[in-house]
């Protein structure tokens, strides 16, 4: 089982998204082969990883390797500006060269409130979102 | 086909339509989009890339016209607003045959304009931002002409300013009023026998401008003083010179002639 899928119990699944809580705290969505994530997708996805909070807010993986096309009004959406939120970091794995422009458009446009990160490996993820456990 | 010339034509084909989606772009015209592929290779990338520069030109292109529109229709209000109070110090004046304050009224109504004339000009232009110097001038020379003239007055305006040089409404402002007094003194005081000629002529290198106006009118008064003698539009012209960081002389000894640098 790789490091995504660690604790992948009861996942929720929204039609662009498959979020669930690790066992190590740090929660993951990983978007579905070839989705275009619209406004709709974004926010059913915000609710999704809303569900997982207890008391306390939490890093977040996104897997992003396999995303066909992100809207500016979802981008804005994933941005955290001007709406609550119950991550504190989230880092978004990057891939193959149509995620790579995807996130480096994101990051760069954007703008996210919370500290936010694109990584090539599922580990380096990982150990960066643990330092804010 | 074999693959190669399949893949060949396909990606020739892929580049002609994202090409062709930029160029549309480039005319503001965002109601195309690229396909993205099933593929995720270098093609697909390219164009997400363009659709999504594609969204972010469109929002702020949409978000500029809107602030020009804000913009153009602030300047438009604060004109207006300008030329009711001119109308409102006009209406004080009905009835009355005071000719000290009817010139006092005058002069605050030539004041107001020659900044009501800086919105106008700003509304009006492309540029929301700067006023070309020459054609300002020109209009506010016009306006204060027929404000000021009397019957067989004829004055000529002679102007050498460079039509590249444009202001911003911070130096406009306090400039316009500068050469509202300038000239208005002139036409009051200068010319007794109605006949003369205003010269305005601008220098400029790099950034420093030299800025005259001339008339070959009477010249000052023996034993004249600013210090001593000067009214409210003299005092004005020198504290706003301070307000453009300028340096003001004036001279009268062959008519009279202001020389502003800043």
């Amino acid at each position: 089982m790789s490091l995504m899928q660690a604790g992948k119990n009861n996942p929720v699944k929204t039609t662009a998204y498959t979020t669930w809580m690790g066992e190590d705290g740090i929660a993951r969505t990983v978007v579905k082969k070839n989705a275009e994530v619209k406004l709709k997708e974004a926010v059913e996805n915000t609710e999704a990883v809303f569900s997982l909070f207890k008391d306390k807010k939490f890093p977040l993986l996104i897997d992003s390797r396999y995303i066909k096309y992100i809207t500016k009004e979802a981008r804005d959406h994933f941005s955290i500006n001007n709406r609550e939120t119950v991550i504190i970091c989230f880092g978004i794995l990057i891939d193959s060269p149509l995620s790579r422009v995807i996130g480096n458009f994101f990051m760069g446009l954007n703008k996210p409130s919370v500290p936010a990160k694109l990584f090539t490996n599922e580990e380096e993820a990982l150990k960066w979102l643990k330092k804010f456990l | 086909m074999s693959e190669l010339k399949y893949r060949t034509v396909s990606a020739r084909s892929k580049e002609k339509k994202i090409l062709e989606v930029i160029m549309a772009y480039a005319r503001l015209d965002f109601s195309q989009k690229t396909k993205i592929g099933n593929e995720g290779d270098i093609f697909d990338a390219i164009s997400a890339g363009v659709n999504m520069l594609g969204e972010e030109l469109k929002n702020s292109t949409v978000s500029l016209r809107e602030k020009e529109q804000l913009l153009r229709e602030i300047h438009h209000r604060v004109k207006n607003n300008l030329q009711i109070i001119s109308s409102l110090l006009s209406l004080q004046t009905y009835n009355e045959k005071d000719k000290k304050f009817l010139s006092l009224i005058r002069e605050s109504r030539n004041r107001i304009k020659s900044m009501a004339l800086v919105h106008e000009m700003l509304y009006s232009t492309s540029d929301l931002s700067r006023v070309q110097l020459n054609n300002y001038i020109k209009t506010l020379c016009k306006s204060i002409y027929e404000s000021y003239r009397r019957p067989k007055m004829q004055i000529i305006f002679s102007f050498n300013i460079n039509e590249g040089v444009y202001f911003d409404i911070d130096r406009m402002i306090p400039l316009g009023l500068i050469l509202n007094e300038i000239i208005s003194n002139s036409l009051k005081h200068a010319f007794p026998e109605n006949k003369g000629t205003i010269s305005i002529s601008l220098k400029n290198v790099k950034n420093n401008y030299s800025l005259t106006i001339q008339d070959d009118g009477k010249g000052l008064p023996a034993g004249f003083s600013v210090k001593k003698h000067s009214n409210l539009g003299m005092q004005l012209i020198f504290m706003l010179g301070e307000q453009l960081n300028a340096k003001v002389n004036m001279h009268g000894k062959k008519g009279i002639s202001y020389k502003i640098q800043f």
